[in-house]
């Protein structure tokens, strides 16, 4: 299923303290005023990040959430992911390794943790992989064509 | 026979290693105790009683072996090339004094030598210099001298202890070396200790098999603390924290309510806040070393992890708290408090969700309109 609406990719500056988050905040929110926004955030350059940075992450986040949408973070740098990990808001959010990853997960259906059991499924919607054969055994969906053909 | 010690913290050949947050390794506590108490305890069980400690480390931070410095010792601190110097005097110093033996133990690895058996091999051996090395035959920065061979040994201090004057047979060593390199080694160290493969045991009571408490040590009722682990002198554990997996909290550390502490170090006088998850790392002076993604990552935010100040400067804090709520308050009562305006909970009610609001003048115009079919993400409606 695609959707036509547009995906905001936006690069967060390298130190993340008050001062710093705010600005940015200010800078992203007209992104989060529209319906259902679709926002990505790219951590690669973030060095330092603070715990108000992690606020302006959930205060982002939850403004998206308000309004139907999602925020996602990508390409997380090492030190980025370790305060993430620290403060346990890495659950909260959905990560991925590059920006491509997280805009194409916009268009697909299968959400997230699926795709994690079932690596290489793409955009193949999650139902796929509950059709069963004649004996009631599940079958994944390559198989089944395999066997059509 | 009189043997002396020359102990050197510092003057690694790689910028930055052997040390965590500026402060060398052998100067933390691991258990309770510096690393260069324990050496010091190890020499001393083998009669070796005399020191003399050559450091790179500024004045400031010597506090931290507190229990490393004992009467009679030498200690000294130098930089640069001077640190080389020193420690060449201090060898001379002893010579001076009648000593027949001196050992030159660099931290540096930590190593648990059987120090009667690698002085008897030096006499055996009828060397100058005897080198020590681990079982791979890698050099351990520890070194058994002749105190009357001074050319041998400013030889050897001038090359950094890279090069011997006359080369000489090395002392293989096969006990437990730990190379302390950095923050993963430091870890390791501790864990080897609560596996008993290393000789550190902690300086507390072992409370309950495995979880070792050092004097002092609170304990919140609701804190749970899971073998092996270990809390230092004059720590606190608040309320609903989480100690396993082989955490060490060092003395006048601070786990905050709510924190999981898992397979991780926390060095001496660290706090850590509330409601965290410190896992595979090392924490102090403001930076965390994470060893799964081996990263060193600086905190500022003194709410995730700060340093707890000596009594005085916590005093002067605490004062300068209160003084600062007293005059809010009395600010407060003279010019009439400000609150927060509650919202009308009717106005509230009636208002349309953000999401149903339309989508602002403006910049937000440009966006295209809600697509026709909307699908949610997690079902099939």
């Amino acid at each position: 299923m695609e959707t036509s609406r547009p995906v905001v990719v936006k690069r967060v500056p390298e130190r993340m303290n008050l001062r710093q988050a705010r600005q940015f905040q200010q800078e992203v929110r007209p992104f989060f005023r529209i319906d259902r926004p679709q926002i990505v955030f790219d951590l690669s350059a973030v060095r330092l990040l603070d715990a108000a940075g992690i606020d302006m992450l959930l205060e982002c986040m939850t403004e998206a959430s308000r309004r139907d949408g999602d925020l996602k973070l990508a390409s997380v740098s090492a030190q980025a992911a370790v305060v993430l990990e620290l403060t346990r808001t890495d659950r909260l959010f959905e990560i991925y390794e590059t920006a491509t990853d997280a805009v194409k997960s916009f268009s697909s259906f299968l959400p997230n943790a699926v795709r994690q059991f079932y690596p290489g499924v793409g955009t193949a919607p999650a139902f796929a992989w509950h059709q069963r054969d004649g004996h009631g055994h599940r079958v994944p969906k390559e198989k089944e064509t395999e066997e059509a053909a | 026979m009189d043997v002396k010690a020359v102990i050197l913290i510092g003057g690694s050949r790689i910028e930055g290693a052997e040390q965590l947050g500026g402060i060398p390794i052998g100067l933390l506590d691991v258990f309770g105790r510096p690393i260069l108490e324990r050496v010091l305890d190890r020499l001393e069980k083998f009669g070796i009683s005399g020191a003399a400690v050559v450091t790179e480390t500024p004045a400031s931070s010597v506090p931290l072996a507190r229990g490393s410095i004992r009467p009679g010792m030498h200690w000294a601190e130098a930089r640069g090339s001077q640190f080389w110097r020193t420690a060449e005097n201090a060898f001379n110093e002893f010579a001076q004094g009648g000593t027949e033996i001196v050992l030159v133990v660099r931290l540096g690895a930590y190593a648990e030598l059987d120090y009667e058996e690698l002085i008897q091999f030096h006499l055996d051996a009828g060397c100058h210099v005897t080198r020590v090395a681990d079982a791979t035959g890698m050099p351990l920065d520890t070194f058994v001298i002749s105190a009357s061979r001074r050319n041998d040994a400013a030889y050897l201090f001038r090359h950094e202890l890279q090069e011997m004057r006359v080369p000489s047979d090395d002392y293989r060593f096969a006990g437990y070396i730990n190379h302390l390199r950095d923050p993963k080694d430091f870890r390791v160290l501790a864990l080897d200790g609560f596996a008993g493969i290393a000789n550190i045991p902690p300086c507390g009571d072992e409370t309950k098999p495995g979880v070792w408490l050092g004097e002092n040590a609170r304990v919140h009722r609701t804190a749970r603390l899971l073998a092996p682990c270990f809390v230092g002198a004059n720590a606190k554990v608040r309320a609903s924290a989480l100690l396993t997996r082989g955490s060490v909290a060092e003395h006048h550390t601070e786990i905050d309510c709510g924190t999981v502490v898992e397979n991780s170090s926390i060095l001496q006088t660290t706090k850590i806040g509330a409601g965290l998850d410190v896992t595979h790392s090392v924490v102090g002076f403001q930076r965390i070393w994470n060893l799964r993604r081996t990263v060193e990552v600086e905190i500022s935010d003194r709410r995730l992890v700060a340093t707890i100040h000596s009594a005085p400067v916590r005093m002067l804090n605490h004062a300068a708290e209160i003084a600062w709520i007293f005059s809010k308050v009395v600010a407060q009562t003279v010019l009439g408090r400000k609150t927060a305006p509650t919202p009308a909970i009717q106005d509230a009610l009636c208002r349309p969700a953000a999401a149903l609001k339309k989508a602002e003048h403006g910049k937000e115009e440009a966006m295209p309109a809600a697509d026709l079919l909307s699908v949610r993400r997690y079902g099939n409606e």
